[in-house]
């Protein structure tokens, strides 16, 4: 340590003044101890500290001392009469007086207790309700999360799932467009000619009411050859009935349910194997 | 007239007869903690006046100023057992005691700080002045103690010790580096060390 520099700041004075924290007091009492010209130098200090007082001096008004003296001495008697009484009844005296200053202390001590205890049971209460509401919240949450988790983790199944069939070469896609065209409908079908399996995948097809259903047709050797119906709003792809030799898919919109015979009217897209 | 020559009859184990002038100050202290009113009495004799001094001061009123150092003298009396030597001396502890009783009691009047701020210099040496009689016998007042400092060690000077503001104070209401404070509260305190020696 820079003993100069330490000085130089002024902590002593501020020692001496008595404006430093505690902590800080303590570290500078450490000092102190370890270092006998920072001693020397506090020394110095409180000689100036005391040389001001000193040479600033005021001389009080001369009733103040009989006033001090004066008031001291009802203390003082008190505390002979109690040293009296001491040595008079040593085996007596001493035990209420200490009894009653327990009683004093176990009286402050025990309010004090009931005082903290309440607080710190309201405050427990409060924290316990507050821990507790959380508590459901979380609860809730997490029930949330796991159904969520379902979900996602059945969507994630199916694409798995999906995925295989498109990534399966057996599978040729078939793009069917929009037979009007002023309109972006566009669907799929991957067909497997090998197993004879189609699925579905819509990309755009417009919303239907309650009433309405989709239909799959393939033409078959020119005629058209019911395939399923489905809901306009399917996602991923849609397992359709089985077809040989398809040369065309196309989709209509037929009542609920499906027709027999495709609306040709209705046709919303159409496309060649 | 005042207790000329002092026995320690009670704890301590000199007998010897010494001027109370001579006393050390850990006896002092000793006899104060086994209440002695002797020794009171020797502490006021010897500090009363700086204490006055340096509590008048600061409250700047005869009779709050009274009240302040008979305040003190009770507190070192009751409280002479919280006095801890390796801390400091005993001056210093009572030095404390009065500047901290004397601010607190100001403050507690809701006596106006910019009220006597407005002008410390002049308040300190109208004391001075007033009091000219009575002031310190080796006839030195606060104006020949301040004159030969640096205005801006004086004005720090003033304000710690005959004001009882905090270097911390110090340095937010006039906006003066903390470290500045520190520095020339040093600065005037080594100046003045030389003058007032003991």
């Amino acid at each position: 340590m820079d003993i100069k520099e330490y000085i130089a700041s002024g902590i002593l004075e501020e020692y001496i003044f008595d404006t430093l924290s505690p902590q800080e007091r303590i570290d500078v009492e450490l000092r102190l101890a370890e270092y006998p010209e920072l001693r020397e130098e506090l020394n110095a200090i409180e000689d100036s500290l005391e040389g001001i007082a000193m040479a600033t001096a005021i001389q009080p008004p001369t009733d103040l001392k009989a006033n001090i003296m004066s008031a001291l001495g009802d203390s003082e008697v008190g505390l002979k009469e109690e040293n009296t009484k001491q040595k008079e009844e040593p085996k007596v005296i001493p035990m209420p007086q200490t009894n009653s200053g327990m009683w004093k202390y176990m009286v402050a001590a025990s309010v004090t207790i009931a005082l903290v205890t309440s607080y710190l049971a309201y405050d427990y209460h409060g924290k316990w309700k507050s821990s507790s509401d959380a508590f459901a919240q979380l609860q809730a949450q997490n029930m949330q999360m796991a159904e969520q988790y379902n979900q996602v983790n059945n969507r994630l199944d199916d694409l798995v799932a999906d995925i295989d069939i498109i990534s399966d070469t057996d599978f040729k896609r078939v793009n069917m467009g929009a037979v009007d065209p002023t309109q972006s409908y566009a669907a799929s079908v991957y067909w497997n000619a090998k197993t004879d399996e189609a699925y579905l995948n819509i990309k755009q097809l417009k919303t239907l009411t309650e009433e309405q259903q989709y239909q799959l047709w393939a033409i078959v050797d020119g005629v058209p050859v019911d395939m399923g119906v489905f809901d306009f709003d399917v996602e991923g792809l849609m397992k359709m009935k089985n077809v040989q030799n398809a040369s065309m898919f196309a989709v209509t919109i037929e009542p609920k349910g499906g027709s027999e015979n495709p609306t040709l009217d209705l046709m919303q897209v159409a496309g060649a194997v | 007239m005042l207790i000329k020559s002092f026995t320690f009859t009670t704890n301590n184990k000199l007998t010897i007869a010494r001027t109370l002038d001579h006393i050390e100050e850990h006896d002092l202290i000793l006899r104060l903690k086994n209440q002695d009113k002797d020794a009171l009495s020797y502490l006021y004799d010897k500090y009363g006046a700086a204490l006055y001094g340096a509590a008048q001061r600061i409250v700047q009123d005869e009779d709050v100023t009274a009240e302040v150092v008979q305040d003190i003298f009770l507190k070192i009396w009751n409280k002479i057992g919280m006095y801890d030597a390796k801390k400091g001396r005993l001056f210093t502890w009572m030095l404390n005691l009065t500047r901290n009783s004397a601010i607190d009691k100001i403050r507690s009047k809701e006596i106006k700080r910019s009220a006597k701020t407005d002008s410390i210099d002049a308040n300190v040496y109208t004391i001075d002045r007033q009091n000219s009689t009575e002031t310190s016998v080796d006839g030195i007042g606060v104006r020949e103690l301040m004159d030969d400092l640096v205005e801006e060690q004086r004005f720090v000077l003033l304000k710690v010790y005959f004001e009882g503001f905090s270097h911390s104070e110090i340095a937010d209401e006039y906006d003066i580096p903390l470290g500045t404070v520190k520095s020339r509260l040093r600065s005037a305190l080594k100046h003045l060390r030389n003058k007032v020696q003991l």
